[in-house]
């Protein structure tokens, strides 16, 4: 009798022990809540944010960002020289290794930066084609020669697609495996991905700045719906979510176990136009409607006042942003004149939004109302997400409303794809005018940043002018934490320096 | 207990309703709803789109019986035009349907042979899709809107008519009058819409009641997923998403509209049982 209540007392015990242990570990396990699961992690397969926030963590990148998002800091290249003419970038790689224990050499890194210039599959193949060669002259040294010289360049390998990949393992296990069971050399590695479910990360060991890591693990878990992942924070099952939509932010703030974070972004929503459709060719008429759109009341009711007026495509904070840029003061009457004088009184707008996205839909609401105002008919006409984007670029459409967030530090990247006229029709919008055109070119090349800086002003005058687009609202990246995690922060590229959190 | 004193009542009133009170109660809240829809523009105290930056967000209050959405609007002003866009959407998206399906079924059943087969397997193929996807497909190729869903659910909706009114005609058909009819060398289409019709209907017809909820709850999921009404348009399904990032901070967006569904359906499907009581129909 003695011996079975011995025998029970030790069991629970026991089960107390294991039950605590399992507690313990867990503890430096973080839980990200977010909308959607990754879709692959082959960093040259993809330009999704759901994929590169995830993978920035299992890779790293030769020349990294810092976390305010203004100037290149050391990866795995720990130093490096231009020469005079520049066109030769030699880096000296630090001593680093993957997460299966093996080095990484020049080699790897002129191996990736080859692959993302040249494979097929790849979706950045353009913004590398200046490299010419790209050569390990040893183990410890890269030398990359390019083509012209490009005062982007240095900037483009901070690009989270461009992460050093172990070439050994990458072709003995073929790009679909690897695509699915990457190797790599940053803080975390990839221990299981359960498709449309979440992500598994444990801290790499093997990582050349383990020692600085706090957490064991991430988890990125994908939970759709918006209400349900606020939800699961407040209540503790998840330690963090990001996405947090704008109607929420005051409601979480109340909440004295969370923290709401509101890190500075290079997210800046815009109002496409499509010039080549009958009286939006104009340029007065495109200013009429930039006249008749009230961004304020944009800001107040879409972001709940979180955002602040556009007044550039280059988003605030961000290299170069010209502060003093025109904002046209709202003016519907003015605006409805200025549209009488063009010849396009009566003008009607074919809005194409996004179904299903909160944001978008409740702007093109307001739109509608502000742009009636002026006198001008606006349709909307609401389609599936995958379905909006193939008629943006087919041109199927008069406006809408898309975002940008930067991928790099550089607004080379960005003029380019606006307005720098390459084969995006200047991203949907079909907006010509060869002198912009021209000076986009002209900075790529200067390497002067006084000079180049001077330029990229002009631009952001042009544009404006213009009307290549009408810039809307800069907004936040805008996450929330359980109280008790610290340095759950986001670059304004949006990496998460998660090498830096800690769980308490 | 005075017996004597009921018959006083029954002319009006009990002729039309008897003891049948889910007729009466049905009929009444669906002729409340058609008052709200045909009186919208005296009774909504508020223009139904007219945004109003100051009350955005404003809980149920004497100025806003139902509260204001996140643009200001009169929730009670759109939720009383609602009532126009969603019995046209039960009454649309249920009477094509029906006549088709009618018109089907009595002549899948009165020829037999042949074309009863071929249209039986033509019912069966548009039964083996599930039925919202078919819809939703039908609608992404004829582009979003209302009459994309009318004509959605014209394609999709009549095949339980006919499946209820071919078994009804293939049972009377054999029965002493038809076959009268028939030797007496009436012409087919006489028998088919005179004779035989009238006689199979009402099952269809208490059917129509059913259908109009589920109708109802289909336009209202369309609309729900961007693909039916366009803003800023009020409709009910629309309502109720265009409320739901707000479902924890402010309730009223999506209740209103939402409850306004369930008592349409309720009064729809008070009718139809009500009906079915009144025609004599199983269920």
């Amino acid at each position: 009798m003695l011996k079975q209540w011995m025998r029970i007392g030790l069991v629970t015990v026991m089960t107390g022990l294991s039950v605590s242990a399992g507690i313990a570990e867990a503890a430096g396990v973080l839980t990200i809540g977010r909308r959607e699961d990754s879709t692959t992690f082959d960093p040259i397969k993809t330009a999704q944010n759901i994929d590169n926030w995830v993978f920035s963590n299992i890779f790293d990148v030769l020349v990294r960002v810092d976390p305010t998002g203004t100037k290149l800091v050391p990866g795995l290249a720990e130093s490096w020289t231009v020469s005079e003419d520049g066109l030769t970038y030699t880096l000296k790689m630090r001593d680093a290794k993957f997460s299966d224990g093996a080095p990484v050499t020049a080699g790897d890194a002129a191996f990736s930066l080859l692959r993302v210039r040249d494979n097929p599959g790849s979706l950045w193949s353009d913004s590398y084609k200046v490299i010419d060669t790209a050569t390990a002259s040893d183990d410890k040294t890269l030398v990359v020669k390019l083509k012209t010289p490009s005062a982007p360049f240095l900037s483009t390998l901070a690009l989270p697609n461009v992460s050093v990949l172990p070439q050994k393992v990458l072709e003995s296990v073929g790009e679909e495996a690897f695509a699915e069971a990457p190797v790599g050399s940053g803080a975390f590695a990839l221990k299981e991905w359960r498709r449309g479910d979440r992500v598994i990360l444990e801290k790499n060991p093997n990582y050349w700045d383990a020692d600085h890591v706090s957490l064991d693990g991430v988890e990125w878990i994908s939970v759709p719906d918006d209400n349900t992942r606020m939800l699961n924070v407040q209540a503790g099952q998840l330690d963090a979510a990001i996405f947090v939509p704008f109607s929420r932010v005051a409601e979480l703030q109340k909440d004295a176990n969370l923290t709401v974070h509101l890190d500075p972004s290079t997210r800046e929503d815009h109002l496409l136009i499509n010039h080549e459709h009958g009286a939006l060719a104009k340029k007065e008429v495109r200013q009429a409607l930039d006249m008749a759109i009230d961004k304020q009341a944009v800001v107040d009711t879409v972001t709940f006042g979180l955002g602040t007026v556009a007044n550039s495509y280059i988003p605030k904070g961000a290299l170069y942003y010209y502060a003093d840029n025109l904002k046209r003061p709202y003016d519907p009457e003015k605006a409805k004149q200025m549209l009488a004088d063009a010849g396009a009184s009566d003008l009607t707008l074919n809005y194409v939004v996004r179904a299903g996205d909160e944001v978008v839909e409740q702007t093109a609401v307001l739109l509608q109302q502000q742009l009636a105002k002026a006198g001008v008919t606006v349709n909307i006409q609401k389609v599936d997400p995958s379905q909006e984007w193939d008629m943006l670029v087919a041109g199927d459409y008069d406006v809408g409303v898309n975002y940008w967030t930067n991928d790099i530090l550089d607004p080379d990247q960005k003029t380019t794809f606006v307005i720098g006229h390459d084969a995006n029709n200047n991203y949907m919008t079909r907006y010509k005018n060869d002198a912009v055109k021209d000076l986009v070119a002209k900075a790529r090349l200067e390497m002067d940043p006084a000079k180049r800086e001077a330029m990229y002003v002009d631009l952001q005058r042009m544009a404006k002018e213009d009307v290549n687009w009408i810039d809307l609202y800069y907004s936040p990246y805008i996450n929330v934490s359980r109280k008790g995690i610290e340095n759950f922060t986001q670059n304004p590229l949006g990496r998460f320096l998660l090498e830096d959190t800690k769980k308490n | 207990m005075s017996v004597l004193a009921r018959p006083a009542f029954t002319p009006g009133w009990s002729k039309a309703f008897g003891t049948n009170g889910a007729l009466a109660a049905g009929s009444a809240i669906l002729a409340l709803f058609v008052l709200a829809a045909l009186f919208a523009p005296l009774i909504a105290p508020y223009d139904p789109i007219a945004q109003d930056a100051a009350a955005r967000l404003a809980a149920p209050s004497l100025l806003h019986p139902f509260g204001t959405d996140n643009f200001g609007r009169d929730i009670l002003s759109r939720v009383i035009w609602g009532t126009r866009i969603d019995l046209q959407m039960a009454f649309f998206g249920v009477v094509f349907p029906f006549l088709i399906g009618t018109v089907v079924g009595t002549v899948a059943g009165f020829f037999g042979g042949v074309v009863d087969a071929l249209l039986m397997r033509l019912i069966d193929i548009i039964l083996a899709f599930p039925f919202l996807v078919l819809m939703l497909s039908i609608i992404a190729i004829l582009g979003p809107g209302l009459s994309s869903f009318y004509i959605a659910m014209a394609l999709v909706g009549w095949v339980s008519y006919a499946r209820l009114v071919r078994a009804q005609i293939l049972v009377l058909k054999t029965q002493d009058y038809a076959v009268a009819a028939t030797s007496l060398g009436f012409g087919r289409l006489r028998i088919m819409f005179r004779h035989l019709l009238p006689n199979a209907i009402a099952g269809s017809v208490v059917f129509v009641m059913s259908d109009a909820v589920l109708v109802l709850l289909n336009g209202a999921a369309i609309s729900y997923l961007g693909l039916g009404v366009q803003p800023p348009v009020a409709e009910w399904g629309v309502m109720v998403a265009e409320g739901q990032p707000f479902v924890t901070t402010a309730w009223w967006v999506t209740l209103f509209p939402g409850l306004s569904i369930v008592a349409l359906a309720f009064g729809f499907s008070l009718l139809g049982d009500g009906l079915g009581q009144r025609l004599g129909v199983a269920e």
